[in-house]
């Protein structure tokens, strides 16, 4: 009983730190029409901030994670004036031109603060756990979530009831409508990059304390979040955060029953399928 | 005999209804009108027929068989031919190349002879291409046999349209608004063309705005509004039906 | 068109030569960069036989790993010779395409890229998962080369390194005749304009099959001679690492000629054995080159005559870049 209890709230943890990696990439995906590959380096480039300056430099905690965040926001926004505003509207060459950014992003910081060694970063609240009737949880564990839970319920609220988190919402939704409203393509597309960049920084530095850190760290969080984005309806955020949830889940059960290989296996066979039983395109509603 | 029957055809995009409950029936070896406004289905009906939607409703019945829903190389298989509406050509082929594409169906496309080349590939595709050329000096476009498809003039475009589609040997042709766009003469011409081919045992289902050349060609005409057929008959008769004069007022 | 055609065949004879004469004028170690280059180029060619079609196949490599692990299987646990496991390992590689081209043909454009992906991803983790046959994490070792003919072995890098080549040159044959074919002629047909080829007759769903069966064999020829150099073959070699890289020859050499990629995988060979002393940093370097290139010519180095053509103002129809069809684009009422 007690094990379920546990493997759900592994589960829960799981999804709200996928649906917060996700959640940004939708958002992305659904202004843009792009998808970026090098979100999951955005994520790592949150991460290694945290480690640069709370593991190795000693500066407070949050202060890093809340640096992280903005500085891999600015990232996200220079990477979509110099890289994929021009590749605007070609799904194909935006997708190849991210994965261009990969290689670029994780041997610029390979090369810089080494490869192979994993980097760890000491529990800010060392390592406590909490203990409630036999399920247990890390303090840090508990922090992530709540950060998570927190950034996306921000950025819900911002896209519901801020003037120009709808028009994102319709930038997303029609382009061409939105643009009849008087609303700047491009400047719809600063913002996605900007708060969706954000939101994987974010996780990176949140997740810093409990993963391990290395260049190479984005690869399977960008998947999965992939697989999220197209699951949830490409550009859906709410659709997003379902499949998170269906997808931490099944993560976690396959994991503790077999093995994380297996359950990798499972999802791509999942997406394979998921992607010729759709009938509409993958980029669209319906057509 | 009736060769081509729409029995309570119905074609439904979420709560717009396109097509609603159409029965028709077309007979071997005639050239019937298919007219209406704009949006009354017609084109949604050659989808439907053809096999590029599937019917919500109701069935499509070709030479006795039933067809509904058959995918698009199915029905062309099967003796029925299409030109669309915008002109879709392979545009950066030559003329001559679409048509040999279109004679695709009938020959095998063995793929090991494509690799070996053997004399008897190689006979078979000339004999695909004097066929080509025939057809497209049937359309009135010999001349331009080597032209590249997407360079030429509009009247052209059609017509090779139409040579692809006779390449697959149909036994019923529908033409998506085959003049449009086309000055009378070429219009004319176009029209004599499509005469000559009924003659030689096409029967031909035409959907056309240009009403001069549908009345002095069409031996009957099936009008349609709101996806609903609502007159059948020959063209004079129905010109002076009182729905199909309200149809047309309301949209001039 | 003579004179093309004998500028051609005087291009090809003159490879031909040079190709001959690398082993005697260089080091094991050279002969050995050429020996990859050619297993490469039997890769990205068979990648760009689906590009015609319109589609990009990010289970190129898994299914080069197909070919490979056949015959590690078959040479190796089994004890065949080489001679029957390579068409034996290349039909294998054809059929497991031919299983995914299933799922794959109801897909298109974007959908077909994520959805190729998860089918070679999904290979390469059993691989990785099951010891039992394939080894998991650490592969499969002691696989033999090929047995010897008439006393020159195959473990040395100069015969091996005639062995690829004129297997490579069998395959590229063939691959060209195909895609000069009527065959290659309604690959086209389907990618340009796939409404019009289904009203003429044409079997999409087929011929998407075929081309991807047809490209699986010859990355099973790729894998097989891959894993027969190496004697050994891990799931690693076949990941998102090697697959990236195919993506940089295509993208960079261009895919729209049949020679676009051959270009595309040579020049960045060169740039990279160049690059040897900054090994480390070839991958940004790639990195670089790619978004360069689809920002500033995106039609890759078989783009550049085009290109130098129209700065002197013989402008032609413009080519598409990676993703855009042409002429869909231009007819279509509503393009999404």
């Amino acid at each position: 009983m007690e094990f379920v209890a546990q493997t759900i709230l592994n589960a829960v943890i799981l999804s709200s730190f996928y649906a917060l990696v996700a959640v940004g990439l939708t958002l992305v995906f659904g202004v843009m029409k792009i998808v970026n590959f090098a979100h999951g380096e955005f994520y790592m480039l949150g991460a290694y901030t945290v480690w640069v300056l709370f593991a190795v430099n000693g500066w407070p905690y949050f202060a890093t994670v809340v640096l992280a965040i903005v500085l891999v926001g600015l990232l996200g926004v220079a990477c979509e004036r110099l890289v994929f505003r021009p590749l605007r509207g070609n799904l194909l060459s935006g997708f190849i031109a991210s994965v261009g950014l990969v290689f670029v992003l994780q041997v610029a910081v390979g090369r810089i603060w080494g490869v192979g060694k994993m980097k760890p970063v000491p529990a800010p609240y060392r390592g406590d756990v909490v203990s409630v009737g036999g399920v247990s949880v890390d303090v840090q564990r508990i922090i992530a979530f709540v950060g998570a839970v927190v950034l996306v319920a921000l950025l819900l609220l911002f896209l519901n009831r801020s003037r120009t988190g709808r028009a994102l919402r319709a930038s997303s939704q029609d382009v061409e409508a939105a643009e009849l409203q008087g609303i700047s393509v491009n400047r719809a597309a600063v913002v996605a990059m900007l708060l969706g960049s954000a939101m994987a920084g974010a996780a990176g530095a949140l997740m810093a304390p409990i993963m391990s850190v290395y260049p190479y760290m984005g690869g399977l969080v960008v998947w999965m979040a992939f697989v999220i984005v197209i699951v949830g309806g490409q550009g859906n955020i709410k659709g997003a955060i379902y499949a998170a949830l269906m997808f931490g889940f099944l993560n976690t059960i396959i994991t503790t029953v077999w093995d994380s290989t297996i359950a990798a296996l499972v999802i791509a066979v999942f997406m394979l399928v998921f992607l010729a039983v759709r009938p509409q395109g993958l980029l669209g509603h319906a057509e | 005999m009736a060769v081509l029957e729409l029995q309570g055809l119905r074609k439904q995009f979420g709560e717009l209804v396109a097509v609603d409950n159409v029965d028709m029936k077309v007979e071997e070896g005639e050239i019937r009108g298919l007219i209406g406004p704009n949006g009354s289905g017609k084109t949604t009906i050659f989808n439907c027929i053809t096999g590029f939607l599937h019917p919500t409703g109701g069935k499509v019945i070709w030479q006795g068989e039933d067809i509904t829903g058959e995918p698009p190389h199915v029905v062309a298989g099967k003796g029925i031919a299409r030109t669309f509406q915008l002109t879709n050509l392979f545009r950066d082929m030559t003329a001559l190349q679409n048509v040999v594409m279109a004679c695709h169906l009938h020959t095998g496309v063995g793929l090991f002879g494509q690799f070996l080349m053997t004399r008897r590939t190689k006979k078979r595709d000339g004999e695909i291409e004097e066929r080509a050329i025939e057809l497209l000096e049937t359309m009135g476009i010999g001349e331009v046999k080597d032209e590249v498809a997407g360079a030429l003039p509009h009247g052209h475009q059609e017509a090779l349209g139409v040579a692809m589609a006779l390449a697959t040997e149909p036994k019923l042709l529908l033409l998506d608004e085959p003049v449009t766009g086309m000055n009378p003469s070429e219009t004319k011409d176009m029209m004599e063309r499509i005469r000559r081919l009924r003659d030689s045992g096409v029967t031909i289902l035409l959907v056309e705005h240009d009403m001069k050349a549908v009345m002095s060609t069409c031996e009957r005409l099936t009008v349609m509004n709101f996806g609903r057929n609502i007159c059948e008959g020959d063209p004079n008769g129905v010109c002076s039906h009182e729905e199909v004069i309200e149809a047309y007022l309301g949209m001039s | 068109m003579r004179n093309s055609r004998t500028i051609v065949l005087i291009v090809l004879v003159a490879l031909a030569i040079v190709a001959v004469l690398v082993p005697y004028v260089s080091s094991y170690y050279y002969t050995d960069v050429i020996t990859m280059l050619f297993i490469n180029i039997i890769l990205v060619s068979s990648f760009r036989l689906i590009t015609l079609t319109g589609n990009w196949n990010l289970a190129q490599v898994p299914l080069m790993g197909a070919g490979a692990y056949s015959s590690a299987l078959i040479t190796g646990s089994l004890g065949w010779p080489f001679w029957l496991s390579l068409p034996l390992s290349a039909i294998a590689a054809a059929v497991i395409g031919l299983a995914m081209s299933y799922p794959l043909a109801r897909t298109k454009g974007f959908a077909f890229f994520i959805a190729s992906y998860a089918a070679g991803e999904a290979m390469v983790l059993c691989w990785t998962r099951f010891k039992v046959p394939f080894g998991g994490w650490t592969g499969l070792v002691n696989v033999p080369p090929p047995g010897d003919i008439g006393g020159i072995s195959f473990a040395d890098p100069t015969p091996y390194y005639f062995l690829t080549g004129i297997i490579m040159a069998a395959c590229l044959w063939v691959m060209y005749r195909l895609a000069r074919s009527r065959i290659g002629a309604t690959f086209h047909a389907i990618h340009s304009q796939e409404s019009l080829a289904r009203s003429i007759g044409i079997n999409i769903t087929r011929y998407k099959m075929l081309v991807f069966v047809v490209s699986s064999f010859f990355a099973g020829v790729a894998g097989v001679l891959l894993v027969h150099r190496m004697w050994a073959v891990e799931p690693n070699q076949f990941g998102w690492v090697p697959t990236l890289y195919l993506l940089v020859w295509a993208v960079f050499g261009g895919t729209r000629t049949f020679v676009g990629p051959i270009l595309g995988v040579t020049v960045l060979t060169v740039i990279g054995e160049l690059l040897v002393p900054l090994a480390e940093w070839v991958p940004m370097i790639y990195g670089f080159i790619l978004i360069l290139t689809l920002l500033f010519f995106p039609e890759g180095l078989e783009g550049i005559p085009h290109r130098v053509q129209s700065w002197f103002g013989k402008t032609r129809t413009r080519t598409a870049a990676p993703g855009e069809v042409l002429s869909e684009g231009q007819l279509t009422e509503g393009q999404h």
